[in-house]
């Protein structure tokens, strides 16, 4: 439906695209961090802090940059906790109980591919809509999970005698080694999201999904795709988060469900899909990881800390909104500019000017 | 941006780029097209003509790729084409481009990507040449139909432009992809008195050029104008067929009424 | 003679009668067979706190032939009292609960079990009025005080560390919550008491599944009070990550007292590193146990209640080695 300009003039909604991208976010992770440093110099200013950040950011990096491409395409996937639950038991048996972790790698991430491809099948071929089928799938593979694990958590013992265990989340120094898979990871898929076909493939189905057929995109293909590349992703986070715990708890995985949206929504991604910044997804899921402790650190209480994680959501999200919206932006300040008694839109003697008026 | 040269089509000793033959299209219990015969030749362009819902987008999704024929046979440049291999990415390999009614551009990508969506440039290891893809679609800009140059890049999004902006876009897509078949839907819905102009010029431009054009438009004096020959789809069916110059632009629209206040027969 | 004959053969034969009914009735019924029981587990299916308790109930279930039916709440009060009208629906011979929504809430229900006749009893927390009126019926309780629980985990680590009058401490726990917090309270009231300088961190619900994203929260808080000298919590899988935040804050064993709860792989592994000091040991698989023996010798027999505290005790670094086997099978 091309949108009729009733004059057929060329209408000035001209908007200078960003140069850099997710820089919005970026400053307020900076400000966040600077913030955290003047409250709290004694933990902010040493390292001490941010290598446990660095331990423990990578496993909701890694999700959300998975999930940054599912919301992409327009869709959404629920069922990764499960996946976590999965795959870290996949893990921690053929370790722990067979002694074989690079085997153990291997069917935790083949188990994360085929939580993905039942999901792909379900939206892609048969098609449940994503909310429903992946919230069901959580249920099912988490269930199965604990019958497989006969209820049982793992220690996973002396693991830091494997060699993939420290490929995987040793040190360097005082640097865990996962933040760099984690990063890895989030590179490879800005490239993928901006450079490969896929990427794009999947931003157009989440634009329109019958201008990418009309254009030529094998949709249930691409979704489907898009579904197993998550899953095995939420598998590798698996078990970066599995070897690091050194243990395999029965529960694991469900505390992340919240907390990788909110990384990858204050990143700039659009809920509706179609637009999706992946620099933006390493700021959220860094700006999350963090809050908490900074807020500890500075001695407010902690029961504010859903409450400021709810603001920061909300401000990033207007804020992106604003952005990206002009229209929505120049809206809002008309309207407020009313309200205000401001400029013309207060003066009742004259005609409102109609947006879409020209001169004829 | 144009692709010169002679026509192609005459070498290879085909009748026509593109032809259906008996070709039935149901869609649960509505009957969009009933054994439609349709063919456009090599060097024509043909004027698809009927009233909302007698079938012109339905026939072009199939020329297109984007929908499969529930009967019927489709032949491109003489060829029978297997039905269930055709598709949108498909038709396009066979040098038939398509600016569909309306939903052809994806709103928030950036226009070199709606560009190139589909066919991008890639490199020997599939990794796509985006700065070459945001020159060519600058340079297209230029020429594009509809566009004065006022601040619109290739880095713009689909949803800054005006309708007839992406209208522009869309044409200048299947220009640059040198198809042998370009088919118009309702084209110059959204554009100005002389964006239209344009849009005609560009629709013979395409007959100078030795390729062929399906072009659907509600306003029969457009149609009559450049036309070679003249189909009119009704609930379906094929219910006539005019060589240019066989019908007078008068008879030509009261014959259209006709048929759009006739009593829905049977069905 | 033939009377002889046959008075010898009417012997051997009821002789041969009697040794082969004798295995028969020596394989006598296991002493709840045919009884069915609803026990509530507590939390989900395998977590820390609730493991051992499933194991204990199973085992006992097993050994008197009883047939267990196990509900798991994931520690929520309301799915609690549905699980109670789903065991009721069923009309078995007992039900097991425990006391997170409280007596009034469980008052008409169990009394609606009473006078059908099935047996209720408790565990993990307490229903003190419903057991007191209730207690000749066979409603007992095998479980540990939270407060109480608290309170002795708090004991031990002002022991065991030598803490002092206006040492600093941190409990990090749940007390937002009516029933769990309890523990979390006695904790810190017992530090508290003992002139410590108490501060308090509440638990976030992502901290609650996923207890390893405690440790930058911890990390930042050490940091933030290099004086500290204790921290204290009432949360099972917590507890499993206290070590890590120490050494990731760089504190050597024993320079912070670390006071915990459950033996949750990771927790056992920072006691014998010795981050870890004290932790409370509920003895969960007896609050598994115990409530089906309650439940089989008043349904056979009409014993009264017995309450019975399970968590007498803690497991400290220096203990923990001759415990880690049964641990390791879900038993301690």
């Amino acid at each position: 439906m091309a949108t009729a300009d009733p004059a057929g003039r060329s209408r000035p909604r001209r908007r200078r695209p960003r140069r850099v991208e997710g820089l919005p976010i970026l400053g307020v992770l900076a400000l966040l961090v600077a913030s955290f440093m003047i409250a709290a110099p004694e933990v902010f200013l040493g390292h001490r802090i941010y290598m446990s950040f660095l331990a423990s950011v990578p496993p909701l990096l890694v999700l959300a940059a998975g999930l940054t491409l599912v919301i992409a395409a327009g869709e959404i996937d629920l069922s990764f906790p499960s996946v976590i639950a999965l795959s870290g038991w996949v893990l921690a048996y053929f370790t722990h109980v067979l002694g074989s972790p690079w085997l153990g790698l291997a069917l935790a991430l083949l188990a994360g591919a085929v939580v993905g491809y039942v999901n792909g099948v379900l939206v892609a071929r048969i098609g449940i809509p994503s909310i429903i089928a992946t919230l069901a799938t959580q249920f099912l593979w988490g269930g199965l999970t604990t019958v497989f694990s006969e209820g049982l958590s793992y220690a996973l013992g002396e693991v830091d005698r494997y060699v993939l265990w420290h490929l995987l989340v040793g040190r360097l120094g005082p640097l865990p080694v996962q933040s760099l898979w984690a990063l890895g990871v989030a590179a490879a898929l800005w490239v993928v999201l901006n450079r490969r076909r896929f990427g794009e493939h999947l931003l157009f189905i989440g634009d329109n999904v019958r201008v990418a057929e009309v254009v030529g995109v094998n949709v249930a293909r691409e979704k489907t795709r898009v579904f197993v590349s998550m899953g095995a992703l939420a598998a590798f986070a698996s078990v970066l988060l599995t070897f690091e715990n050194r243990s395999f708890f029965n529960t694991q995985g469900q505390g992340y469900l919240l907390e990788v949206m909110a990384a990858v929504f204050i990143g700039g991604t659009s809920v509706f899909g179609g637009q999706a910044s992946m620099v933006g997804t390493v700021a959220g899921s860094f700006i999350i990881g963090m809050v908490e402790a900074g807020l500890v650190a500075t001695g407010l209480q902690g029961f504010w800390v859903r409450a400021v994680v709810g603001m920061v959501f909300l401000a990033a999200v207007i804020g992106h909104l604003l952005i990206e919206e002009p229209e929505r932006r120049a809206a809002i300040a008309r309207a407020l500019r009313g309200r205000l008694g401001i400029g013309r839109a207060a003066r009742r003697d004259l005609p409102a000017r109609r947006r879409d008026s020209t001169e004829v | 941006m144009n692709a010169a040269g002679p026509s192609p089509a005459e070498a290879s000793g085909f009748r026509d780029v593109v032809r259906l033959e008996g070709v039935d299209m149901t869609f649960g219990k509505v009957r969009a097209l009933s054994a439609v015969d349709f063919a456009v030749g090599p060097n024509e362009i043909v004027g698809l003509l009927g009233d909302n819902g007698a079938g012109k987008s339905t026939l072009i999704k199939i020329v297109s790729g984007v929908l499969r024929p529930t009967a019927g046979r489709v032949f491109v440049r003489g060829r029978e084409v297997a039905l269930d291999a055709y598709s949108a990415r498909r038709a396009h390999e066979l040098r038939i481009e398509t600016v569909h009614q309306g939903q052809t551009l994806g709103e928030r990508q950036p226009l070199w990507r709606n560009l190139f969506v589909g066919r991008q440039l890639v490199d020997r290891l599939g990794f796509i040449d985006v700065a070459r893809e945001k020159e060519i679609t600058n340079q297209l800009l230029q020429r594009a139909i509809g566009f004065r140059g006022e601040g619109i890049t290739a880095d713009s999004t689909a949803r800054d432009l005006s309708g007839g902006e992406r209208q522009g876009i869309a044409i200048a897509r299947a220009m640059y992809f040198e198809a042998d078949l370009i088919v118009l839907d309702e084209p110059t819905t959204a554009l100005a008195v002389n964006e239209v102009r344009k849009v005609l010029a560009f629709v013979a431009g395409v007959k100078a050029g030795g390729r062929a054009c399906i072009y659907i438009e509600h306003n029969l004096a457009h149609v009559h104008e450049v036309a070679d020959r003249l189909v009119i789809l009704d609930r379906g069916r094929v219910v006539g067929e005019f060589a240019r110059g066989d019908i007078t632009l008068p008879d030509l629209t009261a014959r259209m009424i006709a048929l759009h206040e006739a009593p829905r027969g049977d069905r | 003679m033939r009377t002889l004959a046959a008075r010898l053969a009417a012997i051997g034969l009821f002789t041969a009668g009697a040794l082969l009914a004798a295995p028969a009735r020596a394989q006598q019924e296991p002493l709840g067979g045919g009884l069915t029981m609803y026990f509530q587990m507590g939390g989900n299916p395998g977590d820390g706190s609730t493991l051992p308790r499933t194991n204990g109930a199973r085992a006992a279930a097993a050994a008197f032939g009883v047939k267990l039916v196990e509900q798991y709440s994931g520690w929520q009060p309301e799915v609690m009292l549905n699980h109670f009208r789903e065991a009721l629906a069923a009309s078995p011979a007992c039900v097991e609960i425990m006391g997170h929504p409280g007596n009034e809430a469980f008052a008409p229900l169990v009394a609606d079990a009473q006078k059908r006749g099935i047996v209720v009893t408790s565990g993990n927390s307490p229903l003190s009025k419903l057991q007191q009126q209730y207690v000749a019926n066979g409603f007992g309780y095998a479980g540990v005080d939270l407060y109480e629980g608290g309170k002795l985990t708090a004991q031990h680590m002002i022991e065991f560390g030598g803490l002092k009058k206006g040492d600093k401490a941190l409990e990090y726990g749940l007390r937002a919550q009516a029933e769990r917090g309890k523990s979390d309270q006695g904790l810190y009231d017992t530090l508290k008491a003992a002139g410590l300088n108490v501060d308090y961190i509440e638990i976030s619900p992502e901290v609650d599944h996923d207890s390893s994203l405690a440790v930058p929260i911890l990390v930042a808080y050490i940091q933030k009070h290099p004086d500290l000298k204790a921290i204290g919590t009432q949360h099972g899988n917590v507890t499993a990550f206290i070590g890590k935040a120490l050494e990731q804050a760089g504190k050597k064993p024993g320079a912070v007292i670390a006071g915990g709860i459950d033996l949750a792989p990771a927790t056992i592994d920072g006691l014998k590193r010795g981050y870890v000091s004290v932790v409370l040991d509920q003895q969960l698989y007896l609050q598994g146990f115990l409530p089906v023996v309650q439940c089989v010798l008043s349904k056979r027999y009409g014993f009264a209640g017995m309450s019975t505290n399970t968590g007498a005790g803690v497991v400290t670094s220096k203990t923990i080695n001759q415990l880690a086997p049964l641990i390791e099978k879900g038993i301690r």
